[in-house]
């Protein structure tokens, strides 16, 4: 019999097998679904950092932006490649995140929120009313794309959705593996400990602020990135692609998919964004289809999707001890 | 009672629900085994915000595609060819529309593709040029030099904003003051800038404005605010369909007099029923039911009009709204380009689109425009319909003539485009 760990590596080898296939079975269509799922999965495990330390932002969206914005602007203006704009737009959302959270973290809860909500419409707003330099509600244009060009030697068009797809996988799980491992050092327990024991964590010399702080910007700072990852494949950003529907939707992703655990918000990505997609035939009813599900989902699985398989065992079990003749009755 | 739903019991049929409608959504509405088809894309917002300028678009096209295959499809090279709509709901997002482009360009192989304008057509333009594609707009101002595909077939937004104020012109010699209140996007930018343009061209100064964001929804101080200023005539610019709604009825509540002019008044019998009859009496918009008389034949393009409205209206009762009409209008035009080419190869039509002299347009002959303004003659511009309520029906007072406004006072429109920072090329 394998181990646990030996069957989850596994379980990331045959994962990791069928990502590497999929590019050249699925049609075109189906690969730029794939490349912003996994833009999207980076956007939610960052949210993620920010929420375990006891904070729902509601500017990720917008940080998300900046890091576009930002690398779009650089790329357009000056004769800096998208390879170094891109981190720089992670910078640029990072130091954002950064000024914000001087007056953000001075509230918490539910005032924290609609703070993070009014700074975000702020930052939003000037994309939309200074024309020169964010273009307005028209928003940017013609954003050039990454390439890989060696000369002679090699040439890769990144813009192409083969090369990008590959891109955004690399860079996803290279991101993921930062964020897991962030959250499970001395700096994520710090984190959890600034979320569930507050008070205890203050008493023993924890700065609740500066933790929630550097998670933020760490948080920030992977969102900007998404964000320019964005920019540089779809090569056209406007204020509207960073909104609140755009928020509510990481918010969404997060909560069915499970705070809870690392593995929930991506589940919640991966799950969520193919019923989506799956029901687009529907036209006007998906809104109803796809609310449908979510409240579904919420009623029986409150811990997120990602306790799916623990209920379904759950069942199993009860089932099993039924047929015994030993287990109570359910209804 | 007890009841005897059980959780399991309830789940499982939500189940057997949910299977069924997603069975429903994945089965191909048309199957033409063994026909040609020609495949047409619509790639506009379905659901969200900008839907009420999507969906009934898309119920438009798709009685438009009933009526040409019940007429036997499209001729071309002696063959005939049944149409298939196939749609994809970009939500009015700039990644859904280019998800959306890509399936229905290399999944479909579709051959043109209609899209309602500003953000996603923005987004998937340099791709829809790469590839080829032919794209139709109702938004003008997306047009550009850079994309030789993309058409504004059968709407001109914001120009033909002109006509009804040029009609108030002439015929209420009374109106001396306006104002404008409308949403601060690009939408509400443009049509401003038209209406200021027109209203100074009218001889009528605008002595109030007020660009309300989204995040307003209590639309009674705008409305106050407009009408404190004591207007001879309002309007509410290309405001978006709900807000239409809501800022006529504020006026309404309010108690104001005078007239009103708007870009549209979608479904205007529900704003009938919230008002008056006597109220929207003379209330001005751009956007006639097709049942009009004046668009029976004469000098209009579109087919079997009053059948298509009477079609609509019945399947589709009280929702008539201003693009009801307009997508399919646009294919009316590509279906004479199709005919001219004797192809539905995109790049072939595109050039016997331009090749259209005069260009069918919906409402009468229309010649290609846009080089002074965008750099490239994409847009079909000509005769635009000034729509006046009388007796709680749309009629249309007069065809304006936007061509001949264009042409002597396009300066004036271009000055107010740039003071508005309203993109344009000249």
């Amino acid at each position: 019999m394998f181990s646990r760990a030996g069957r989850n590596s596994a379980g990331i080898a045959v994962l990791l097998a069928v990502v590497c296939i999929l590019p050249f079975i699925v049609r075109p269509y189906q690969l730029d679904f794939l490349i912003f799922m996994f833009i999207n999965i980076i956007l939610v495990v960052s949210y993620r950092l920010i929420a375990i330390t006891g904070e729902f932002s509601l500017s990720h969206a917008v940080i998300m932006g900046v890091g576009g914005y930002a690398s779009a602007l650089l790329t357009l203006h000056l004769p800096i490649s998208a390879w170094i704009s891109m981190p720089l737009g992670g910078v640029a959302a990072a130091l954002i995140a950064y000024i914000l959270s001087f007056p953000l973290f001075r509230m918490k809860g539910f005032y924290f929120l609609i703070g993070s909500f009014a700074a975000a419409e702020a930052i939003r707003l000037c994309w939309v009313q200074f024309i020169n330099p964010f273009g307005g509600y028209r928003g940017l244009r013609q954003i050039p794309v990454l390439e890989i060009d060696l000369g002679d030697f090699l040439y890769i068009d990144l813009g192409a959705p083969v090369p990008y797809y590959f891109f955004a996988l690399i860079v996803g799980l290279i991101f993921l593996v930062i964020m897991y491992r962030i959250e499970h050092s001395r700096f994520g327990f710090v984190f959890h400990a600034v979320h569930h024991k507050d008070m205890l964590a203050q008493s023993v010399g924890v700065n609740a602020r500066r933790y929630r702080t550097i998670a933020f910007v760490t948080g920030g700072f992977f969102a900007g990135i998404a964000g320019a990852m964005v920019a540089h494949y779809i090569t056209a950003i406007n204020p509207g692609l960073f909104g609140l529907k755009q928020m509510l939707f990481i918010l969404v992703w997060v909560l069915v998919g499970g705070l809870g655990s690392f593995a929930g918000p991506i589940l919640g990505v991966v799950v969520l964004s193919i019923i989506d997609e799956s029901i687009r035939g529907l036209n006007e009813l998906r809104p109803a289809f796809y609310g449908l599900i979510l409240i579904i989902t919420m009623l029986f699985l409150p811990d997120g999707l990602v306790s799916l398989p623990d209920k379904v065992m759950q069942g199993v079990n009860w089932l099993r001890k039924r047929e015994d003749g030993d287990a109570p009755n359910r209804e | 009672m007890k009841s005897n739903m059980t959780r399991r019991n309830f789940l499982a049929g939500t189940g057997g629900v949910a299977a069924g409608i997603t069975a429903l959504g994945a089965t191909p509405s048309k199957v033409f085994a063994g026909e040609n088809t020609v495949k047409i894309g619509f790639l506009a917002a379905l659901t969200g915000d900008a839907a009420g300028w999507g969906l009934p678009g898309l119920y438009g096209v798709e009685i438009w595609a009933e009526q040409v295959n019940a007429a036997g499809g499209i001729e071309m090279g002696g063959d005939k060819y049944r149409v298939e709509i196939i749609s994809y709901d970009d939500e009015f997002d700039a990644i859904k529309a280019t998800v959306g482009a890509k399936k229905l360009i290399f999944e479909d192989e579709v051959s043109i593709v209609l899209m309602l304008g500003i953000t996603p057509v923005q987004a998937v333009k340099d791709f829809m040029t790469r590839n080829k594609m032919i794209v139709t707009t109702l938004v003008p101002t997306d047009i550009s030099a850079d994309a030789p595909y993309l058409f504004a077939l059968s709407e001109v937004h914001p120009f033909y904003n002109v006509t009804a104020v040029d009609w108030i012109g002439r015929n209420m010699p009374n109106i001396k003051t306006a104002a404008i209140a409308t949403q601060n996007d690009e939408l509400g930018l443009s049509s401003q800038a038209t209406y200021r343009a027109a209203f100074e061209v009218a001889g009528i100064e605008v002595i109030e404005e007020n660009l309300f964001g989204f995040e307003v929804t209590d639309f009674a101080p705008v409305v106050s605010k407009l009408i404190a200023a004591n207007p001879d005539v309002i309007t509410w610019d290309t405001a978006y369909p709900d807000y239409v709604n809501l800022l006529t009825e504020q006026a309404y509540l309010q108690g104001y007099k005078g007239t009103i002019v708007n870009c549209t008044l979608d479904q205007y019998e529900h704003i009938l029923g919230k008002t008056s009859k006597d109220f929207m009496e003379g209330f001005l918009w751009q956007f006639p039911d097709l049942d009009d008389p004046i668009m029976q034949g004469g000098d209009t393009h579109f087919d079997n009009a009053a059948a298509f409205y009477k079609t609509y209206s019945e399947r589709y009762p009280g929702a008539w709204t201003a693009v009801s009409w307009e997508y399919a209008a646009s294919l009316e035009m590509w279906k004479t380009a199709v005919g001219k080419a004797g192809t539905f190869d995109p790049p072939t039509v595109s050039d016997a689109l331009r090749g259209l002299s005069p260009v069918p347009h919906a409402f009468g002959d229309a010649e290609w425009w846009g080089e002074s303004f965008f750099g490239i003659n994409s847009a079909a511009l000509g005769k635009w319909p000034v729509v006046q309520m009388q007796n709680g029906k749309a009629v249309i007072v007069e065809m304006g003539d936007v061509r001949a406004w264009m042409d002597k006072h396009g300066d004036v429109l271009i000055k107010h485009f740039k003071a508005l920072g309203v993109p344009t090329s000249a």
